[in-house]
């Protein structure tokens, strides 16, 4: 009995002793904070994740360039199953949308990711031993990212926190910095990015898709032009031109389909591909884009519908007096066959009434990931900046800078491409010409609607659809956000 | 020495001398039969004997002083004083009081009438009356204050229970201990094997399960042997037919064309030409007859069950299977189980026996409870001009749908979906008598699953011309593929409890128990996928069966684990049978916890008073009246394992190279919380038992407040924070709820009967949600592209959350008169309130428009029973819940609709309530409103029985012991206003999708015949 007595009293007190081993569990699968950042490959790892923001399009409701591009511009319209498919969208696109949509919070949180994804390899990558020239590289990669993040809150949103390092709980408040700041820590990343990278061709193949240095210097571009610095706009954008790095691909016709991925015109690009295993092109761990069904025709075509290009914008290309060949590459027309996917009928795409629709995100059949949830993962590369929106940026800089010879030269190197006559137009005329050209190079690529803002053209252009001077301008901030940091974010005007 | 020499000497000398032979028979008052296993023992001594089949026993008695005790199941038990008799015959007459009974609760068991906490029991008994699928169902309508519902009709599909409301956001599920083992589902379990079940509802009853007992505890008990019985071969079954109770009204086929062609024309459209003249398309196809089916339902149980002097068992078996009334075989679920529970009197201090079940469970599953793809909701959304089958006998598809909604049959035909399941869940322990009143039990438990599920994507395509595969994407997949995902579930637990129990000059009776507990989880998951089998057969899914391998296949593995060391201690002290007190303290490290929060304290104290044992009482028609009190906190720790840590995940890639090669990319996803800790919640209970007319009358009532603090939330941070919040105890909520049971037994006459009720009144809501306290959106509603539930402080969890309407617009003028809504706000439109008066109807004007909890459950049964005849009614219903009705896709323009829709608006003063139909809804008619809020209340007739137990003469003849024959209807009546097919819905999702109905897998109404058996 007394054994028994003992027995149980030891197997109290092994129970006892051997608890706080017994309730330390670590992960088995991912590594803790502290042991990671140790290696280069940890540093490669760090700014791949960095970039795979970049692919960011629902999170958790769709956040997709050409939705404030193209749809909230004269070029497009929301198209879908009808006015009550992404209803909050159709506020936006007719200028009544509220701080409470959700689709800017997801916007606004995605960028954020981005920025702190980037914040954490500046913070974590310096201490790590390993090849100086690479480690500038992954920090300059981080910097643009956050360049990059920071642009697209501060086009759509005007100031925002600047979160220029990883958040404490403690500064989750963060109040909005002005959009000075903001395009001051634009200019500041971009150009210490510029001074680091590396340039297309010393790459090696296999880092295709890394930002380069005319990346960074291409953003510059555009962040001096939103800030009407047109001698650094022009000379920065010369200095792309200068580099040799990048040309126009001879056939405009060959700048979107898959096999013009990452071509000699390319600048900065988003890699999607259509063969991972996820679905709905998410955020994490999804390499597909979720934009080529979503921009496709419906019915027998599979696709959603969105994104419908208008009426007014396809009349853009026929104001000279003949079909501007780049039409045929920008939309479909009734009775084109779309791809390997059949012919163009209103019947074909479930009866919808769109006369058009937006081709330069169209994925072939054939190009349909193989496994997976292979409907929503489309593989086409975001073209995000082109060689061709260099030369444009220059001519409208250069202009700016009261050089209209170089203005013209870089304006008709784009129109020689296509085959149109060269344009002799001076003064104000000249302008309207580089501003047109614009649309029509670069539509359905997410430029237009920022553009109209950026040259204060969108009251004139827009105010029929909605668009009120000094409001429209830019988007509400969320709601929730306001909220969430009570009432540390102020609301931007007449919202 | 020898003193006690001589006593001893003598003791023997005597007893030599006196001993008497005394036999007898024992027999029932309620029919006179024969009593069967009836336990006699002589008091004071160990051993003793039992009835045989006619009833009589036989033993031998030390003296004439001997006290004989007759105790037997259900019975009141009786002592005799031998005397000089020699023949004693006794008639055992049923215990009408549940007293007596004695209930389980955490760690050790206490007569009913002892008890200070809130305890609800349901006993195998009233599981034999009505058959249950599962044990969940045992519970509902049964046990106040739990709320049971189906999370969906499907066969295997688990039930939501929810103990006293839901405190929490996070997993609601109450705590299963089964045989003293914590199991997650109870899907494995079969339902003749549970002897009772017991749910400890307050916190001072669940405090002993400390970080884990905040949902309310449920300890279910298997049958085991009981010592002295004689061995009883048992063989249960039953067969039953299952049918879809209800199908809903939609438009036939030219009810739809017609409206078609309005919705066309609204919308400034040419109408389709094939619906020109919508009479000659007739009725079209009825989808809903071509998914439902009835089913069969069957059960086959052998229970062995016996004991001897020293040991006891049971070994059982069974074999269920029940195929979908949507689905059929698609949906079947199939279970056997084997079980042995078995102990033995090792030496007088030691008893050792273990209690171990095996299940094998094979459930096929369909996509369920989904607005984009479940059969069902394709069946209520897909047009009735598409046939079901095309003229040469393959699937057809519908010309107008798209995305979503494809052929339901078809969709059915190709789901392979299946998962197979191996689990043991058992314990063996040993019980050691250390000293008088100390017991010492160790209790080793594991809890052993492996589970596989495989899943193909066969190859098909419903295009009518092949060659240009001209059909939808969602009626065509042209590379197949398949999927296998091994799991495994891997918890031991090892316990060890001592109980002191003494009593002290009568008066004093005291427990003490004090034990410690380990307990150790692990899952572990791996599996693969592939695509492009050269076979589209199903039995040749397998992934190396590929035309490619290299290419295409894919591989996952993954595992996390957790640990809990408690400790704790509980004191039960009764004074004169009347004053009852109890304490419990727990003590749990959990490996979920952050480092510096690992232990959690919980205490809980009860007491009560049974005033009619007072020496003053004497209202003489309470024969019981107590009143108890108690309070206690408990914890939730189902945060999920690694929330404190900071974790670097791979996976967050990107694609570079011109072969677009897929590059790890590693980043935390979120926050960590090293203060993270369980979740608090505090309860204070007042409850009153009493009895009337000799336990003829029962009535319980219980009141609580719950108030849940420190909730595990990841409360929204602002996302300038670029991670995902971290998981913190910021939330609370609070419940309150009344819980009143009244039942009434008489079994003085040759009819016997029961009527017994319950009825529990539940207020539940959010009292805060830490940080900026933004609102919880649930419940995405596609159609609306929107949620339709928002948790928010002053508010139940997930309430419906939208637009008020206001009736149709008749006339342009009123359009007009009424605040902006939309640009294309037509007569025929709906209204809807301007609730902040800024004149535009926009994102501002959403409140609260229904609470799907029901704030009255209630249950209640009659049994009668006469000459072996048994009926068994059973009602259970709720009131106050509202059901979100999403089961139109709205949001295209092609979906069939309920015939209500015949009924809109074609002019002014035609409909108040159903708007016009226009394709492209230009006012939005579909935004979340309480246009989709139903009341979900209903009234159900559950169960009914009726059973007939052959007479035993008849039974003598053919050696049986008990045959019982039944036929047994249930969910056979539904009373409810809510026109879907099911009003029954739980949560169909997180914890904060309730009652939403996307396509409910309904119910099936069941009639099943069966016969029980005893040898």
């Amino acid at each position: 009995m007394k054994n028994i007595l003992r027995l149980t009293v030891f197997a109290g007190l092994f129970l006892g002793s051997c608890s706080k081993d017994f309730l330390e569990k670590d992960p088995i699968v991912g590594v803790t904070e502290e042991n990671f950042y140790k290696t280069e490959a940890d540093a490669i790892a760090a700014v791949n994740a960095a970039y795979a923001t970049l692919q960011f399009q629902l999170s958790p409701a769709g956040h997709f360039r050409w939705f404030w591009g193209d749809i909230m511009s004269d070029d497009s319209e929301k198209g879908g199953s009808g006015d009550n498919d992404t209803n909050t969208l159709l506020q936006l696109e007719n200028f009544k949308g509220t701080s409470n949509i959700d689709l800017l919070e997801s916007e606004w949180g995605a960028n954020y990711e981005g920025i702190y994804r980037a914040n954490v390899v500046l913070e974590k990558v310096p201490p790590i031993v390993m090849d100086e020239k690479l480690k500038a590289r992954i920090l300059a990669e981080a910097k643009f990212i956050r360049a990059w993040n920071f642009y697209n809150l501060v086009i759509m949103f005007g100031g925002v926190p600047l979160a220029d390092h990883v958040l404490a709980p403690s500064e989750y408040n963060l109040p909005r910095a002005s959009a000075e700041e903001v395009w001051n820590l634009i200019e500041r990343d971009l150009t210490e990015a510029s001074e680091d990278l590396w340039v297309r061709s010393e790459y090696p193949l296999a880092d295709l898709g890394r930002i380069t240095k005319g990346a960074a210097q291409s953003l510059l571009v555009k962040t001096y032009l939103w800030r009407e610095k047109w001698t650094e706009a022009k000379t920065t954008a010369e200095a792309i031109v200068n580099s040799g790095e990048y040309q126009l691909v001879a056939d405009y016709a060959d700048i979107f389909p898959v096999y013009g991925e990452n071509n000699e015109e390319s600048i900065f690009e988003i890699q999607y591909m259509n063969a991972s295993g996820g679905n709905f092109g998410k955020n994490n761990a999804n390499e597909g884009s979720f934009t080529n069904v979503y921009t496709r025709a419906r019915g027998a075509f599979g696709g959603y519908g969105f994104n419908i290009p208008t009426q007014d914008f396809v009349d853009e290309f026929f104001k000279e007096g003949f079909e501007d060949p780049r039409l045929k590459s920008t939309v479909f027309r009734l009775g084109e066959p779309m791809g390997d996917r059949g012919i163009f009928t209103i019947d074909a795409t479930g009866g919808f009434p769109y006369q058009y629709y937006p081709k330069k995100y169209f994925s072939n059949k054939s190009e349909d990931a193989p496994f997976g949830d292979p409907i929503p993962n489309g593989g086409t590369n975001d073209r995000v900046i082109r060689y061709a929106d260099v030369l444009l940026m220059h001519a409208e800089a250069a202009f700016k800078a009261n050089d209209e010879n170089a203005a013209r030269t870089s304006l008709n190197l784009v129109r020689a491409r296509v085959g149109i006559p060269s344009i002799n137009f001076s003064g104000q005329a000249l302008l309207d010409a580089i501003y047109r050209e614009r649309r029509l190079e670069l539509g359905l690529e997410a430029h237009r609607f920022f553009d109209l803002v950026r040259t204060g053209r969108a009251p004139a252009v827009l105010g029929s659809l909605g668009f009120t001077a000094g409001t429209h301008e830019l988007f509400p901030i969320p709601q929730s956000q306001i909220q969430a940091t009570n009432g540390a974010l102020t609301q931007n005007p007449n919202y | 020495m020898r003193f006690l020499f001589s006593i001893l000497f003598s003791l023997v000398a005597f007893a030599a001398f006196s001993q008497q032979k005394v036999s007898g028979r024992v027999t029932l008052q309620t029919d006179g039969e024969a009593a069967i296993g009836v336990s006699v023992k002589i008091k004071g001594v160990s051993g003793g004997g039992v009835t045989d089949l006619d009833g009589n026993y036989s033993l031998t008695v030390l003296n004439s002083n001997a006290v004989l005790v007759f105790e037997y199941t259900g019975y009141v038990a009786q002592e005799i004083v031998v005397g000089n008799q020699s023949t004693i015959n006794v008639v055992l007459s049923e215990n009408m009081s549940t007293l007596e009974e004695v209930v389980v609760t955490g760690y050790g068991a206490q007569k009913r009438s002892s008890i200070s906490g809130a305890v609800s029991s349901v006993s195998s008994e009233d599981i034999a009356e009505r058959p249950i699928l599962r044990v969940e169902q045992a519970l509902q309508g049964r046990t106040a204050g739990v709320q049971v519902a189906q999370v969906s009709g499907s066969p295997g599909s688990a039930l939501s229970v929810r103990v006293r409301g839901v405190g929490t956001i996070n997993n609601s599920d109450p705590l299963y201990i089964v045989d003293g083992v914590p199991v997650e589902g109870l899907d494995f379990l079969n339902p003749n094997d549970i002897e009772t079940v017991n749910v400890l509802k307050d916190a001072a009853s669940a405090a002993i399960y400390g970080s884990r007992g905040a949902n309310g505890v449920v300890l279910i008990t298997t049958k085991g042997g009981k010592r002295n019985q004689a061995g009883t071969i048992s063989y249960d079954a039953y067969y039953g037919i299952q049918s879809p109770a209800r199908l809903l009204d939609l438009l036939d086929a030219t009810e739809y064309a017609t409206l078609q062609n309005e919705a066309f024309l609204a919308a400034g459209q040419v109408p389709r030409p094939e619906f020109v003249d919508p009479a000659v398309l007739g009725e079209g196809t009825d989808w809903q007859e071509a998914i439902f089916q009835t089913a069969p339902i069957m059960s086959h149980q052998l229970t062995f069950a016996g004991g001897a002097e020293r040991s006891a068992y049971t070994l059982s078996g069974n074999y269920f299977s029940q195929d979908g009334i949507v689905g059929g075989e698609k949906a079947n679920f199939q279970r056997a189980t084997v079980r042995f529970n078995g102990m033995h009197d090792l030496k007088s201090w030691l008893t050792i026996g273990n209690n171990l079940g095996f299940t094998w469970l094979k459930r096929n599953g369909l996509t369920e409870n989904s607005q984009y793809n479940s059969p069902l909701i394709r069946a209520l959304n897909m047009d009735p001009t598409t046939p079901v089958r095309k003229a040469d006998g393959t699937f057809a598809y519908s010309q107008y749908a798209d995305t979503d909604i494809a052929n339901p049959v078809n969709a059915i035909e190709q789901t392979y979906d299946t998962w197979t399941s191996n689990r043991l869940v058992g314990n063996v322990f040993g019980d050691v008598k250390l000293a008088k009143g100390l017991t010492f039990r160790t209790t080793y438990s594991m809890d052993v699953t492996f589970a596989v599920s495989n899943r193909f994507f066969p190859r098909f395509d419903l295009s009518n011309v092949p060659s240009i595969s001209d059909a939808p994407a969602a009626e065509k997949n042209l590379v197949n593929s398949v999927g296998v995902a091994n799991n495994t579930w891997k918890n031991w637990q090892w316990e060890n409890v001592m109980t002191y129990t003494k009593n002290f000059n009568e008066k004093h009776d005291l427990t003490l128990i004090a034990g410690t507990t380990a307990l150790s989880n692990r899952f572990d998951t791996n599996g693969g996928a592939n695509t492009n089998l050269p076979s589209n057969d199903p039995d040749d899914a397998y992934i190396g069966n590929t035309i490619d391998p290299i290419e295409s296949q894919s591989a996952f593995q993954s595992a996390s684990e957790s640990s809990l060391f408690s400790m704790f201690g509980k004191a039960n002290y009764e004074l004169n049978n009347t004053y009852l007190f109890s304490a419990t303290f727990r003590a749990d490290g959990s490996s979920r916890f952050g480092a510096n929060n690992r232990f959690g304290f919980f205490p809980s104290f009860s007491a009560g008073w049974i005033a009619s044992h007072e020496d003053f009482w004497n209202i003489n028609a309470i024969n019981f009246f107590k009143i108890r009190a108690s309070w206690g906190q408990n914890g939730n720790d189902r945060i999920g394992d690694y929330s404190f840590t900071t974790v670097v995940y791979n996976g967050q890639n990107y694609t570079f190279s011109p072969d677009e090669i897929i590059t790890n990319g590693s980043v935390a996803l979120s926050a960590a919380n090293p203060d993270l800790k369980w979740e608090t919640s505090t309860q204070t209970d007042i409850g009153l038992d009493l009895e009337m007319m000799e336990g003829r009358i029962g009535f319980t009532a219980d009141y609580y407040i719950k108030e849940t603090s420190d909730m595990l939330y990841a409360a929204p941070i602002p996302l300038v924070a670029g991670t995902a919040p971290p998981i913190q105890n910021v939330a609370t909520a609070e419940n309150r709820g009344l819980e009143l049971t009244l039942n009434y037994r008489n079994y003085d006459h040759a009819l016997h009967y029961t009527i017994g009720g319950n009825i529990s009144f539940l207020k539940s809501e959010v009292t805060g949600l830490g940080r900026g306290g933004e609102p919880v959106l649930s419940g995405y509603v596609q159609s609306a592209t929107a949620y339709a539930a928002k948790t928010d402080v002053g508010q139940p969890l997930g309430s419906f959350f939208g637009y008020v309407t206001d009736g149709i617009f008749q006339t342009p003028e009123e359009v007009e008169a009424h605040a902006f809504q939309n640009t294309g706000t037509a007569p025929g439109d709906i209204r809807f309130k301007d609730l902040n008066g800024d004149d535009v109807i926009d994102l501002n004007d959403q409140t609260f428009i229904g609470n799907p909890t029901p704030r009255i459950s209630y249950g209640f049964n009659t049994d009668f029973e006469f000459k072996g005849f048994e009926l068994n009614i059973f009602f259970q219903g709720t009131e106050g819940n509202d059901i979100f009705d999403n089961t139109v896709r709205y949001d295209f323009s092609y979906v069939n609709r309920p015939s209500t829709a015949l009924k809109r608006w074609t002019g002014p003063g035609t409909s108040d309530s159903e708007p016009r139909v226009n394709l492209s809804d230009p006012n939005q008619n579909v935004r979340v409103s309480d246009r989709f809020v139903k009341d979900g209340s209903y009234l159900r007739l559950k169960t009914l029985q009726f059973a007939y137990n052959l007479p035993s003469g008849w039974l003598k003849k053919a050696r049986m012991q008990k045959m019982k024959i039944y036929v047994t209807g249930q969910n056979l009546l539904t009373f409810t206003k809510y026109s879907g097919l099911d009003p029954e819905i739980g949560n169909v999702g997180g914890s904060l999708e309730i009652g939403i109905d996307r396509g409910f897998y309904p119910q099936a109404r069941t009639v099943m015949g069966g016969v029980s058996v005893t040898f």
